[in-house]
């Protein structure tokens, strides 16, 4: 396999092996978090798009390095995976930064929108 | 090729922020209001990211049209524009995901 291919495959399998063997925040599991990976995948079909069209691109992938699927537009799938991985590890960082705070150190609110509370409503929605 | 074009990258980044501020103060995300969360969410990220940046550039898996970037670059040879990419596109996506949890929390 292309080298970029590999990378970003092994970046999403270590993001997602974060959570489960480390992080445990239960995001993956909301609701929230996949709509909003849907809603950001929209935007990053824009913004990724205008940074990868053939016709002037702004960054030039090595075709080596990648499996030369692009799609739509000229976006290589490899960034699909890249752009996954950059999302879920801030997220999942963000949600854990709160569940590890606690309410005395002086910032409640972050306790109040930690995550096994929003999927615990979820759950009952 | 006009003289606006070496900023194309920065001004996407720009368009990004101010296209996703509103998340902010209409819909309540609160991330630029708990900045010390956020340093916490970004700098593992930023770094993990600049490396493999950094690896694949060395590696030539891409490379910049110098047309479309300022051609200002850190360590590594890596472009300014791109360390910005890697702090821009997370705030985007957590503003995202606490504008989606403020909604769903007032439909419940």
């Amino acid at each position: 396999m292309p080298e970029y291919t590999v990378l970003a495959v092994l970046a999403v399998v270590g993001v997602l092996a974060l959570e489960l063997r480390a992080l445990h925040t239960g995001l993956l599991g909301t609701r929230a978090y996949w709509i909003a990976i849907v809603i950001c995948y929209g935007f990053m079909i824009a913004v990724n798009g205008w940074l990868t069209k053939l016709t002037a691109p702004v960054v030039l992938y090595d075709p080596d390095a990648t499996t030369g699927w692009r799609f739509p537009w000229d976006i290589p799938v490899e960034d699909y995976l890249f752009g996954y991985a950059l999302l879920t590890l801030t997220m999942l960082l963000w949600d854990a930064a709160a569940l590890r705070r606690a309410p005395a150190d002086g910032v409640p609110e972050a306790a109040v929108s930690a995550v096994p509370a929003a999927s615990a409503k979820e759950r009952s929605a | 090729m006009a003289a606006v074009d070496r900023y194309q990258y920065l001004l996407l980044m720009a368009a990004c922020l101010v296209v996703t501020l509103p998340l902010e103060f209409v819909f309540g995300a609160r991330v630029w209001r708990r900045p010390r969360r956020l340093l916490i969410a970004l700098v593992p990220t930023v770094l993990l990211f600049a490396i493999w940046d950094i690896v694949a550039i060395a590696r030539e898996h891409w490379s910049f049209d110098p047309s479309y970037v300022t051609g200002r670059q850190l360590p590594g040879n890596l472009p300014l524009e791109e360390l910005v990419f890697f702090i821009v596109i997370p705030i985007c996506g957590l503003l995202t995901l606490e504008a989606v949890r403020r909604i769903l929390e007032r439909a419940d």
